[in-house]
């Protein structure tokens, strides 16, 4: 009879306590380590942060959010293993690492109706209205959108005259893409380009490179690829006395680079507010990563927004949050950026990109021994 | 052209550094080093290490940078390679890959993956230095010339006059002979060790004031490693040669054909070698048929 009632308290005790922690259960995977990896690592660490934060706050409707980090090294093999296991149990993929290990998990995607927002890599096109169900992406740079800025920018800054623009791309194939497009469209807006310039990531010397732009009569120079690629030509360009000017894709290293660089002639565009700018959410962010992080805080913006957005599309889903209501959740978000961003994210049913893109140069300024933003946000709109 | 000449005696410069490691440790030990690329790049972040610690102090920290290169040669060889006498060479072989994997975790996990330049730690600038016929280098490029040449003519004379450099000879040219001279093997071999570390050593330096610092940045080391082919593995003077050739077809595989060549030019350089000439310019046959 004892035993009996032992039996019958412990059944009431199990039927009366709360269930274990449910809890929202993301698979992320990010190059942490390898080449490309102090472009997309510090996205991991961001998120990190964040996300300890939230939970340590409650959660998101009551649930912590659990995120398993998987190491992919930029390496398309080890994405499609990531991808396998990420996939099994998760209710979203974040993928922040290299375009060559976006095949594996748009696959895994597909395969299994399983949400992938890409934060911190390049935006890939089924992002971009008509946008592919399934398809998100909260990360600054979007393939052509890029181009079609910074030629505009350089075009604006050389008073509508038809100057010569050189292409530096790097040996991936999303930049010699992006570059190719870019030298297409100088064209139809009255540039006069000069063939995309495809430097091996490796190179011992830029020299060599930078001589070819500089014998082709370049006055401007884009650059969009890893940011070693980007400033190794610019710097090889300025030690043979080249007088042109240099625009790049402005990464997380762009701050110190700038600084340490004091190149008037180096403009650096992006979609995120240097920290230098001080703004409240920079602050907020610097606080909250310290000591926490191997990256300096103005490294981490990429990052944040996209967590942002992340929480953002939880809170929307409420609970239980299955694959399809969050797929559901996301192509309704709006987040506000907080100044991270020009503007706000809004992705809608056939935009996974956002309704408006938003675009910002900075650059040395010798005068005042500090960086400037040359003029102010560049809103386009994404159709 | 006098660019072109240029860049070209820079980059071969970098290379022989980098080769006259691998040379170094297969004449005395008959290993393939394939973690000399590894190597330039520890030797980058001694560097940044020393210029940590104290900052404005240029010689202190290359100098510390390099002994603690040439200490960690020494003790790689007294830790892993020395345990490998009596085995198979290609395990010996595969202890330096495994090597390489290690140092390039290590320094990740120490420094991470950001991108370094030492430089501004060390106080230094880099500025441009033109040349006569209208050629531009920077400063550390004249360095890593003039290191190169310093490094080579200094390899010369103690391999050729000093008691040490010629048992290294000995042992690397006929082992048995110089066993039975009573020539001390291990520290020969440990000697080769940590002259392959300080060359790798003098490169990363140089490269991390140069360009830039960050853990991939070992993969140098493979376009080396065609250098010291081409010129011959078992010959340190085939290194100059092998390096200038290897050094010019890149240079001029971006300057008037695709400059996507450049990332595969030492190796067609080193597979038309392997065609005509399989011991390298200066190599022995005998080598070539033993390995």
């Amino acid at each position: 009879m004892a035993r009996l009632t032992r039996l019958v308290a412990l059944l009431t005790v199990v039927a009366l306590a709360p269930p274990a922690a449910a809890q929202y259960r993301i698979g992320m995977s990010a190059a942490i380590t390898g080449p490309a990896s102090s472009t997309y690592a510090p996205t991991y660490e961001a998120y990190k942060v964040y996300f300890q934060r939230v939970n340590d706050a409650g959660g998101i409707n009551g649930q912590k959010v659990e995120i398993a980090y998987e190491d992919d090294r930029g390496e398309p093999q080890r994405a499609a293993a990531n991808a396998k296991k990420l996939g099994e149990g998760t209710i979203l993929m974040v993928n922040a690492s290299t375009s060559a290990t976006y095949k594996p998990f748009m696959t895994e995607s597909e395969s299994e109706k399983i949400p992938l927002l890409f934060g911190g890599g390049v935006c890939p096109r089924e992002a971009f209205p008509p946008a592919s169900p399934l398809i998100f992406c909260s990360t600054s740079f979007g393939s052509k959108w890029d181009s079609r800025f910074a030629l505009g920018f350089i075009k604006e800054q050389s008073g509508g005259k038809k100057v010569k623009v050189g292409f530096a791309a790097q040996d991936i194939p999303l930049s010699r893409i992006e570059l190719e497009f870019a030298e297409q469209l100088a064209k139809e807006m009255g540039l006069d380009p000069i063939p995309v310039v495809v430097v091996p990531g490796n190179t011992p010397d830029f020299t060599p490179f930078a001589q070819k732009l500089k014998d082709a009569g370049a006055e401007w120079v884009l650059s969009w690829a890893l940011w070693h690629v980007e400033v190794g030509v610019f710097e090889a360009l300025q030690r043979i006395g080249w007088p042109g000017r240099y625009l790049l894709y402005g990464h997380q290293q762009t701050q110190d680079e700038l600084a340490r660089l004091k190149a008037p002639s180096l403009h650096a565009f992006g979609g995120n507010t240097l920290f230098m700018e001080n703004l409240p959410i920079h602050t907020e962010i610097t606080g909250l990563v310290k000591g926490q992080t191997t990256h300096p805080p103005h490294y981490m913006a990429e990052g944040w927004v996209s967590a942002m957005v992340l929480e953002a599309a939880l809170k929307k889903c409420g609970w239980p949050c299955s694959r399809d209501k969050l797929a559901a959740a996301m192509a309704g978000v709006s987040i506000d950026t907080r100044g991270l961003r020009g503007g706000s994210i809004e992705w809608s049913a056939d935009n996974h990109y956002r309704k408006n893109t938003y675009y910002k140069v900075y650059r040395w300024d010798p005068a005042r021994s500090s960086i400037v933003s040359v003029g102010g946000w560049t809103r386009l709109e994404i159709k | 052209m006098t660019q072109v000449l240029a860049t070209t005696v820079v980059v071969a410069s970098l290379y022989a550094l980098l080769a006259a490691g691998y040379v170094l440790v297969y004449r005395a030990t008959r290993v393939l080093n394939l973690a000399q690329g590894d190597m330039m790049t520890l030797g980058g972040y001694f560097l940044f290490l020393v210029a940590t610690a104290a900052p404005g102090e240029p010689a202190r920290a290359i100098a510390g940078a390099a002994a603690l290169s040439a200490l960690a040669g020494f003790l790689i060889y007294r830790l892993l390679m020395r345990p490998m006498a009596g085995h198979p060479i290609f395990a010996a072989v595969l202890v330096t890959v495994t090597l390489g994997i290690l140092l390039r975790a290590a320094i990740v996990l120490v420094y991470t993956d950001r991108i370094r330049h030492p430089l501004g730690l060390l106080g230094l600038a880099n500025p441009a230095r033109p040349l006569i016929g209208g050629a531009v280098v920077s400063t550390f490029d004249l360095f890593t010339v003039g290191a190169a040449a310093a490094l080579f003519a200094a390899l010369f004379l103690f391999l050729r006059f000093s008691p040490l450099g010629i048992q290294m000879r000995a042992a690397g040219e006929k082992p048995l002979l110089a066993s039975q001279r009573g020539i001390n093997f291990h520290l020969v071999f440990a000697l080769s060790w940590a002259l392959a570390g300080f060359a790798g050593a003098l490169a990363g330096i140089l490269y991390a004031n140069n360009v830039r610092l960050d853990p991939s940045l070992g993969v140098l080391g493979l376009k080396a490693f065609a250098v010291a082919l081409v010129g011959g593995l078992d010959s340190l003077g085939g290194v100059v040669p092998g390096a200038l050739i290897v050094a010019l077809v890149e240079v001029l595989s971006v300057r008037y054909g695709d400059p996507l060549l450049a990332d595969v030019s030492p190796f067609l350089c080193l597979l038309a070698m392997l065609l005509v000439r399989p011991w390298g310019l200066y190599g022995t046959k005998e080598e070539l048929e033993r390995v």
